[in-house]
């Protein structure tokens, strides 16, 4: 029996990296996914990926229009949600010194803005005894000194799935965060411009893991299909960290 | 394809509740299990009503001898372990401070503690690298309940114990995770008047106590690949309760 058979799940972010694997894993274990993405020409691609029972939505959780468009095409095409995974971030290694106020405002409008805006919007459609999972970070409870903005938006997430597990327990659907660690993604690639600073990243993030080295993207996944399916039923309000160990020594 | 197929598990204390749900769900993943109970009859009823691929070890994991004589069957009939799960474990509650005797404290830290530990050491020669430990903690390390102190206490000690193991078994690749049940409805709460049961439902953001099977659906999440960038940490299911 598949975990997640005839579920309806929204994952933001779904066009690459954590959101990809977890949108592919979703389907393969029965689910309908929405995915989200700013990207049209990335989104399509992430679709031809996951091959069917999919719908792509361009959309920046930031623009509080795009969510409401989202949600509506979602109750037109399926009337419900089962399981919101908020998973769309933006990051941008910057120390606190060089720190714009349009870095600033972009990080929090993305992260803490548009995941809070996330959750809040699909409520009306999310179905009593859901599951909502936030993507967080590791990075939430350390001190990196290129992620003071990124950290502290991801802070915020882990403090608001125990706002929401208090605030949605009568309707009984269940908050939990997931909070990787360093994955392999594109993401990293983006982040740090040439492919020797890259490496360089890859390196460091993979000596300071316990583990030795970074995760993947469907390692996450598995970890979000877990909170996402009745396996976790009775765990609300609490994080799974995926970090090969890093937050955890 | 199940998530266990051709694993050799242990799991202590599993003659009922929690450890029990997990023996039969990890069987049903396609493992062989050895289980071990303090008494024999629980231990014989437990092994029947798992069925098949297991076997029962009579133990109390307080003992050195009798972690030896476990560790000692399982490599003669399977020769290596690959997902390790202590369990056992006691408590009495209602023990404030001011009555706490020795004895209570030595009982319950030579089961929960020092068994944990040993359980670990002597298993350490048969587990295979990558293979997953699981401990069971207790949402009680980090909260005050009235009379628990002695019990909370050792149940950090595990918490803790994952960390330092976690570093010290990462040559290995061997995970070390812990599963911290919230108010879970074993035969732990039996004789508990209703009222005071009813108490502990509302307290929990689910407003239930959790399930022995949920708590086993989490171990098979972290005895399984499904958590293989997973150590260190500390797995809550608890309704929520530790959590807000």
């Amino acid at each position: 029996m598949k975990k997640l058979a005839n579920k309806v799940a929204v994952i933001t972010g779904g066009s690459s990296g954590i959101g990809l694997a977890t949108a592919k894993k979703f389907v393969d274990e029965g689910a309908y996914v929405f995915i989200t993405g700013r990207r049209q020409a990335e989104l399509e691609k992430a679709a031809k990926e996951i091959g069917s029972n999919v719908t792509t939505v361009q959309g920046d959780i930031a623009n509080l229009d795009d969510l409401d468009h989202l949600y509506t095409v979602i109750k037109k095409e399926k009337g419900h949600l089962d399981i919101v995974v908020a998973n769309a971030a933006f990051v941008e290694a910057i120390p606190t010194a060089a720190v714009t106020p349009e870095h600033f405002d972009k990080t929090f409008n993305t992260n803490a803005k548009g995941s809070f805006f996330t959750v809040q919007k699909a409520l009306p459609i999310l179905v009593d005894g859901g599951s909502i999972v936030v993507v967080s970070s590791g990075a939430h409870q350390k001190g990196i000194a290129i992620y003071p903005t990124y950290s502290a938006t991801k802070a915020a997430e882990r403090s608001y799935v125990r706002t929401w597990a208090v605030d949605l327990m009568p309707r009984k659907i269940r908050v939990n965060t997931v909070s990787p660690g360093p994955i392999e993604t594109p993401i990293i690639d983006l982040q740090f411009g040439t492919k020797e600073n890259s490496d360089a990243m890859r390196k460091t993030f993979s000596e300071m893991t316990p583990m030795g080295r970074m995760g993947e993207a469907d390692e996450v996944a598995n970890a979000i299909l877990f909170l996402a399916s009745s396996d976790s039923s009775f765990t609300t309000g609490a994080d799974i960290p995926v970090d090969g160990g890093i937050t955890q020594l | 394809m199940k998530k266990l197929e051709n694993k050799v598990a242990v799991i202590t204390g599993a003659t009922s509740g929690l450890a029990l749900a997990t023996a039969q769900l990890f069987v049903a993943e396609g493992a062989y299990v050895f289980i071990t109970g303090r008494r024999k009859k629980e231990l014989d009823e437990a092994v029947e009503t798992i069925g098949h691929n297991v076997t029962g070890v009579q133990a109390d994991s307080g003992k050195l001898e009798d972690l030896d004589r476990l560790i000692d069957t399982v490599e003669k009939v399977k020769g290596r372990i690959d997902v390790l799960y202590v369990s056992a474990g006691i408590g009495d509650f209602g023990v404030p401070i001011g009555t706490v005797t020795e004895e209570v404290y030595q009982r319950t830290f030579d089961v929960n503690v020092k068994g944990t530990i040993f359980t670990v050491q002597k298993a350490l020669p048969l587990l295979t690298d990558g293979g997953s430990i699981i401990m069971t903690g207790s949402i009680a390390g980090v909260k005050g309940f009235p009379g628990m102190g002695v019990y909370s206490a050792s149940k950090a000690a595990i918490r803790s114990l994952a960390r330092t193991w976690t570093v010290d078994l990462q040559a290995r690749k061997i995970r070390v995770n812990v599963i911290a049940p919230g108010h879970t409805d074993t035969n732990v709460f039996a004789g508990f008047p209703q009222e005071v049961l009813d108490g502990l439902a509302k307290s929990v953001p689910l407003a239930r106590m959790g399930k022995p099977e949920e708590i086993a659906k989490a171990a098979l999440f972290l005895a399984s690949d499904d958590s293989s960038y997973i150590t260190g940490t500390e797995l809550v299911v608890d309704g929520g309760v530790a959590q807000i």
